[in-house]
């Protein structure tokens, strides 16, 4: 049974999910029967019912049977760049809520993210990062003890790495959201307020490290199990930040992180915030007990505080200092009683 | 220096007539409305009206700027509203390219160090005995009976005998100036769209406000 938390007052109610008290702080929408559906003509229900699977379906076909020439990590970052274009322009034709739409200032903003990963982040990451990882997965690739891998079906290989890959982004994401150390680079990108397809890219570059591998960073060589796995992840994990409804199928919804998933994840609600928690297979989240069906539209920290680029880049720092001094600082000298 | 002419980058003026019969006080009050948003302070003095925006919300129709000063001038053939809003979001924009642009050189810089050392490297003789024995280990990967079945193409041989070209073009690509290009490129079509976009969404918010669309 769902129900919407609404305003009872300064504390609402709240809805009882498994052991937890959802909606207490933030306008939150718990439940699949209780969130709006796309509506229109037969044309549109069946494109944004089933466009989803459709592009999944086609992107593992192309990968699995592209030929050699073109199994490479430049044609996943232009299909990539191709398809955020196009989920741009659904933004536009289809949005999910008013209050979400783009304005010139913050595509701006949010290109200027993107902007930082493909250029200075991607340059640090040549010496520190993900580099060293990259190489050892291309040399790993083509040795004999690990022949009875590369030996599996293809389509086994991928769902094996993205589901590995997917797994400890999950812990790492749980760890982030309770573990102050974590907390405090990925705290600012809890800062916005709208998904969209770039604010993935908002947030401290000291996050982008603890949680990326930067496709970039393996050039020309890939093996095609990881650009299957890749386009998996792609295909499933884009629509966490987005701005278009779909009536995703419930098979979708069971195994798949959703927008609706994602926007509870970024509410101002915070026992909502600490759930769902996967990039794209949410019945990660189920299987810890972490998932919760729902959606919301008031997201962010501080009631919606927008928190500009500099703040970004400075806030788990000079917060991580303050508490530092909170902690270690000298105490006061004791005042004798009278 | 006078900023005068070169505010214009990230400086918006513009001007509206009154309606017919429409006071200095109600156009204000028409307006206040877009001035008590959140993160924002906003001050009436007379005919003039001074605001200041912090941390304001992305869904602010007047997000993009910081402050600004709107002054309401009685002239002979009426009453006309005058502005002048600063964007720190356009000045941002506005120089951005030079960021990009700063990035690419340093990748460019920061290659031919890399080559450099590369090359120094491969002289000393260090690298080869790691690479042979890398080569060696190299193994074909075999396709699985199933993807042979479902037509899947064959894998890629991989080369023994020394550096094969993916690996030059690899290196190339290390240090690529090429994104930094793209996107200093981008950042001056974006300040470009947004001046002109702004200006004219700005004017348009005042005259539905004005006129009790908003």
């Amino acid at each position: 049974m769902g129900k919407v938390a609404r305003d009872c007052g300064v504390d609402m109610d709240g809805i009882r999910v498994g052991n937890r008290v959802i909606g207490t702080q933030g306008r939150v929408t718990v439940g699949w029967e209780n969130i709006p559906k796309v509506e229109g003509g037969p044309f549109k229900r069946l494109f944004f019912t089933y466009f989803q699977p459709a592009v999944l379906f086609a992107m593992i076909l192309f990968w699995y049977y592209a030929p050699n020439s073109i199994v490479k990590a430049t044609t996943a970052i232009y299909i990539g760049i191709g398809f955020k274009a196009l989920l741009l322009a659904l933004e536009w034709v289809n949005p999910r809520f008013d209050s979400w739409r783009l304005t010139w200032k913050e595509l701006a903003t949010d290109l200027f993210y993107v902007g930082l990963g493909y250029t200075i982040l991607n340059t640090v990451d040549n010496y520190i990062g993900d580099g060293v990882m990259i190489e050892a997965i291309q040399h790993a690739f083509t040795l004999e003890k690990l022949t009875w891998f590369t030996g599996l079906p293809l389509l086994l290989q991928a769902f094996l790495i993205a589901f590995i890959f997917d797994f400890g982004q999950y812990w790492m994401h749980r760890g982030m959201h309770n573990w102050y150390p974590l907390w405090l680079p990925h705290s600012v990108h809890h800062y916005i307020t709208q998904l969209n397809i770039n604010k993935g890219a908002v947030g401290n570059p000291v996050e982008l490290f603890l949680i990326g591998l930067g496709v970039g960073g393996f050039f020309d060589f890939l093996p095609r199990a990881f650009l299957l796995a890749g386009a998996i992840g792609m295909s499933i994990g884009i629509y966490q930040h987005i701005n278009v409804r779909f009536n995703s199928p419930k098979w979708w919804r069971f195994l798949f992180n959703t927008t609706e998933h994602h926007s509870l994840h970024h509410s101002q609600e915070y026992e909502a915030t600490r759930s769902n928690y996967a990039g794209s297979f949410i019945f990660i989240d189920r299987m810890f007990g972490t998932c919760i069906d729902g959606e919301a539209e008031l997201l962010g920290l501080e009631h919606g505080r927008r928190m500009s680029i500099s703040e970004q880049m400075t806030y788990p720092f000079t917060e991580g200092w303050k508490s530092l001094k909170e902690r270690f600082g000298q105490q006061p000298a004791a005042v004798p009683a009278e | 220096m006078n900023l005068r002419f070169i505010d214009w980058i990230w400086c918006i003026r513009g001007n509206l007539a009154l309606a017919p019969g429409q006071s200095s006080d109600e156009a204000f009050e028409r307006l206040r409305s877009l001035f008590q948003k959140q993160g924002t302070t906003h001050q009436t003095t007379g005919e003039t009206l001074t605001f200041r925006k912090k941390d304001q919300a992305a869904q602010d129709a007047m997000s993009i700027f910081e402050g600004g000063i709107l002054h309401i001038e009685n002239q002979a053939g009426g009453a006309v509203l005058r502005y002048i809003l600063t964007s720190r979001a356009l000045l941002f924009c506005f120089l951005a390219p030079l960021l990009f642009l700063g990035f690419a050189q340093l990748n460019i810089t920061l290659g031919k160090l890399d080559k450099q050392a590369t090359e120094a490297a491969k002289k000393a003789g260090k690298d080869t005995d790691a690479k042979k024995k890398a080569d060696a280990e190299k193994k074909e990967i075999k396709l699985n009976p199933i993807d042979k079945m479902l037509g899947a193409p064959e894998p890629e041989k991989p080369k023994k005998d020394g550096k094969d070209k993916k690996e030059e073009k690899k290196e190339d690509k290390k240090f690529s100036p090429t994104s930094g290009y793209v996107f200093a490129g981008i950042f001056a079509a974006l300040w470009l769209i947004g001046r002109i976009l702004e200006d004219w969404l700005i004017r348009r918010l005042f005259r539905k406000t004005l006129l009790g669309e908003g």
